[in-house]
């Protein structure tokens, strides 16, 4: 059973979006605990 | 020459500019962090309130190796699109961890190690075997990861390979050594930053530049295996991961340490989404070398076929990222090692061992020694790399330690969760898991050590407590001073 261009696209093309967002999310994240004072 | 500097992407001039510009970056970013550090809980653990966004991404750092975004590709191309999944569900163990991440800080609030927690709930022979087991992995993680620096250095830019393994540990021995904890986990924020951005960054590219349709038609014109979704060996790699992930996590002081160093209400949420962040990783690392037959390149050395495919793509610029991307990579989890390392050994050797009534000065005094003979044992075992017969790829070495950190799985959780666990079973599981999980490693294949090593465990656990429960107050976990305390347990009602 081989694996469609359609679901290998789809798996691949989420997976980098999350990638590409997962520094902006640490980054605020960050930006969250230095105004809350809780970054250590 | 090697088959590896026959495919350096990148002049050996930018190479040096990057190794001494992002070296000196870190050196002083950990120096700076770590300079208020004064007692040995401030270096080991951070002062113990690590915010979220520290945690999740020291957790996503640590994770994120040369293995992942060197071998992840190489598994994607042996062993298709399960490789890359496959690999991807080491992401269980980060989330898996997050519950018992939460349960350590809270029956352990002044607990330091993962061997303080075994002692105390197992006692001495089973501390001990544990001992050994997470330090054989420790050092062999160790060791192969400056290995894979300068196996990497060298094939990306033509740097002798002593030169360059000699150069990363030098800098991640520095930094980890002047800042401790902190250090560590104020550099892994800004290496996971440029890590995750530059993978996803190589993705999008070959993306742009490839196509799918291209891809999945030379797949199936070239190597339609890759895009089977029945592929046997890969199943079997896929479930193997799967324990060899979680057994890594669990037992490690790496990750026991930042559950100890993680605030109270932290170290749950950040061990679930360093998991939920991590997952694609593999995937957006690995996906890259499904590109290979359409791009027509020839892959001489299997763990090479990420750079190869990201230079190919972009040039100049994708070998300078590639290049950044794994030093980064190779920093943040040689500094993590080394650290945890220093602390098991501190607390669990040199204090449990040799002088039970070391001072927090002198415990302070010693975890900055060990990092220091740490770097010099582990530079020693990779500088006799050229000399040994027989150095297997990344995966294969990776795996090999499989079987070690499966077997300690059970142990781990039914400490945790199972008032009735067998503490002398808890030790024998681990002996029996990794004996047969080495016999399997070498009789059957790397892809089922680790599911091996676990399931031999499981058995032998749950067998000796069936015939030998033996009850444990949790309390003792909380109110003992790790070395003053023998295990207490009682006869099972």
């Amino acid at each position: 059973m081989m694996i469609s261009v359609e679901a290998l696209g789809t798996v691949v093309v989420v997976a980098t979006a999350v990638a590409t967002l997962a520094p902006f999310l640490l980054i605020a994240l960050f930006i969250r605990d230095w105004k809350r004072g809780s970054v250590w | 020459m090697t088959a590896a500097e026959e495919v350096a992407i990148l002049p050996e001039g930018i190479a040096w500019g990057i190794l001494i510009a992002f070296g000196i970056l870190w050196v002083i970013l950990g120096w700076y962090l770590g300079r208020k550090n004064k007692t040995a809980e401030d270096h080991m653990l951070a002062g113990r309130n690590v915010g979220l966004a520290l945690a999740t991404a020291t957790a996503m750092a640590t994770w994120v190796t040369a293995n992942t975004t060197m071998t992840a590709p190489q598994l994607a191309l042996q062993l298709g699109v399960w490789g890359m999944f496959g690999y991807s569900l080491g992401a269980l163990g980060l989330i898996l961890f997050a519950p018992l991440a939460r349960r350590i800080r809270e029956l352990m609030p002044h607990g330091f190690t993962s061997g303080d927690f075994i002692r105390l709930r197992f006692g001495k022979f089973t501390w001990r075997v544990f001992l050994v087991v997470s330090l054989i992995y420790a050092f062999g993680w160790l060791v192969s990861l400056a290995m894979a620096g300068g196996v990497l250095i060298n094939a990306l830019a033509g740097i002798d390979y002593r030169v360059g393994m000699t150069v990363i540990l030098t800098v991640c021995v520095l930094y980890t050594l002047l800042g401790g904890l902190r250090a560590v986990i104020g550099t892994d924020f800004v290496q996971t930053i440029i890590i995750v951005l530059g993978v996803a960054f190589i993705a999008w590219l070959t993306i742009d530049k490839v196509g799918f349709e291209a891809i999945h038609f030379n797949l199936m014109e070239e190597r339609p295996q890759l895009l089977n979704l029945l592929f046997p060996a890969a199943i079997m790699f896929l479930f193997n991961n799967l324990f060899f992930g979680v057994g890594e996590i669990f037992h490690s002081n790496v990750w026991w340490s930042r559950a100890f160093a993680f605030g109270r209400s932290v170290g749950f949420r950040a061990y679930l989404l360093a998991g939920l962040l991590w997952l694609p990783i593999p995937i957006v690392a690995g996906f890259v070398a499904l590109a290979t037959p359409a791009l027509g390149i020839n892959v001489p050395v299997a763990d090479m076929v990420g750079p190869l495919v990201a230079a190919e793509v972009l040039g100049l610029t994708g070998a300078i990222v590639v290049f950044i991307v794994v030093f980064a990579a190779l920093a943040s989890s040689l500094d993590s090692l080394l650290a945890a390392t220093s602390d098991l050994v501190t607390r669990d050797i040199y204090r449990g061992h040799i002088r039970n009534r070391a001072s927090d000065h002198e415990q302070f005094r010693a975890t900055k020694v060990i990092v220091v003979l740490l770097g010099l044992v582990t530079w020693a075992a990779a500088s006799y790399r050229g000399e040994l017969p027989v150095i297997g790829s990344l995966a294969e070495v990776l795996y090999f330690t499989g079987a070690f950190v499966a077997s300690a799985i059970w142990p781990v959780v039914a400490g945790l969760y199972w008032r009735r666990a067998n503490p002398t079973g808890a030790g024998l599981s681990m002996i029996a898991g990794t004996t047969l999980g080495l016999v399997s490693y070498f009789t059957i294949g790397f892809y089922v050590a680790a599911l091996v090593g676990a399931a031999v465990s499981l058995a032998v656990l749950v067998l000796s407590t069936w015939l030998a429960p033996r009850d444990f107050d949790w309390r003792l976990l909380a109110e003992a001073e790790p070395h003053s305390a023998a295990p207490v347990t009682r006869g099972a009602r």
